[in-house]
């Protein structure tokens, strides 16, 4: 009955990845949200708590929202020389090797769950949350241009995450 | 636009992020350049994949119970003032915490439509997110019309919970959903799939089956029935 429950614990749940301490961060964030509303200002509540959630479940691990972020690290995306470490690495292989559309549930899902969080956040925001690259700016307090490297960077590692598990439960 | 450039742009471009000038250099690039249209193809099917695959966690019923319990014993006057105030800033945007509130705080402290929305028993939207759970909620849905037959109830389908109101979708078991979805729409069951979603997954509309109605965002339309119809939400 209270929708936005299930989407904060489903944030929550993919940045702690247990259900004891999700569960924590999100009683943690509604009473934060709670006793902070006065301060709102904007217009998408939704986002606005997600970002409580988030601190919340960065402050139960005892770190800043983002903190471990070398951002030099996401601009690896533009920097010169990544076509041509693309090129050899997994996006150009033989046809007879894995097809990741046939990667099951448990896999995929376990890839994401290994993913760095900087990147795994970014994810769920977009793929389960459906945020716009602007909201999940907001929440993570990035630029928009850090928002869509860190898509960019993590789907590529979640690409290479899946054919490195691919390969490995399936031995040719 | 070179290579590089598509390599560092091809997610936004894909997540519909990118103006149109963009969009367009992106796409002159695909055409004539066959290592960036196998990079596309690559992510394309990595982020179906991903649509397709991720799990949504939902929020323990346990969980759910307490934090209605705090927020109750947190709520004042002063306070509920202010969440009016706030609620009626978010009233646009998604349902925020403002279903919380229309079902934990304003029955109690505030005349006025919220109560409708509290006690209405007969108007239901049911909100499917996730192809795992639409067995429970079709079934869900025929007791309820089995219980009371007049009962108003929409379906509201978007993200992976879509999947069952296209041509041809069938259950684990490989029995078609189609026919069960006929037989309730005939009961008066109303199904909507959102439409961002069929936008972000590229899925065509001519996919939906004809029992199903186009909506231009399943989040708002539960907003909607919400606030404005006083129907009570069920997510499963
Ligand atoms: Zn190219």
């Amino acid at each position: 009955m209270m929708p936005h429950v299930d989407a904060a614990y489903n944030l929550a749940w993919w940045l702690v990845r247990n259900r004891a301490d999700a569960e924590d961060a999100v009683q943690e964030a509604f009473l934060r949200a709670y006793k902070f509303f006065g301060s709102f200002r904007g217009d998408d509540g939704r986002a606005w708590l997600l970002a409580i959630v988030r601190n919340a479940c960065y402050a139960l691990r005892g770190q800043a929202p983002g903190a471990g972020v070398n951002e030099e690290f996401d601009e690896q995306v533009h920097l010169p020389g990544m076509v041509a470490e693309g090129s050899n690495g997994p996006f150009c292989r033989n046809p007879e090797d894995i097809a990741i559309q046939h990667a099951d549930r448990e896999l995929v899902n376990r890839a994401i769950e290994e993913l760095p969080v900087v990147f795994r956040e970014v994810l769920v925001m977009r793929e389960i949350e459906e945020l716009s690259y602007k909201e999940i700016a907001r929440i993570v307090d990035v630029p928009l241009g850090t928002v869509m490297s860190r898509l960019a960077r993590g789907r590529r590692l979640l690409h290479e995450a899946i054919v490195a598990r691919m390969k490995k439960e399936s031995p040719k | 636009m070179n290579c590089q450039d598509l390599q560092r742009l091809v997610h936004a471009y894909l997540d519909y992020e990118l103006d149109l000038m963009t969009s367009l250099d992106l796409e002159a690039h695909l055409n004539e350049c066959s290592a960036c249209r196998a990079r596309h193809a690559e992510m394309r099917a990595l982020r179906d994949l991903e649509a397709r695959q991720l799990r949504f966690h939902a929020a323990p019923a346990p969980l759910k119970a307490r934090i209605a319990r705090n927020m109750r014993a947190a709520c004042g006057n002063d306070d509920a003032r202010r969440w009016r105030a706030w609620r009626a800033a978010t009233a646009v945007s998604v349902l925020a915490l403002a279903a919380l509130l229309a079902w934990v705080v304003l029955p109690r402290t505030l005349p006025g439509p919220h109560q409708v929305v509290a006690q209405s028993q007969e108007k239901m939207v049911y909100h499917i997110a996730n192809s795992e759970d639409v067995a429970t909620a079709l079934r869900n849905v025929a007791n309820l019309l089995e219980i009371s037959p007049d009962a108003r109830i929409v379906v509201v389908a978007n993200n992976q919970g879509v999947d069952f109101l296209l041509r041809g979708a069938r259950d684990r078991d490989g029995t078609p959903y189609e026919p069960a979805v006929s037989r309730l729409k005939v009961r008066g069951v109303d199904f909507r799939v959102c439409n961002n979603t069929l936008a972000r997954r590229r899925i065509d509309s001519s996919q939906v089956i004809p029992e199903a109605k186009l909506v231009p965002s399943g989040i708002a339309e539960i907003s909607r029935l919400q606030t404005r119809e006083g129907y009570a939400y069920m997510k499963l």
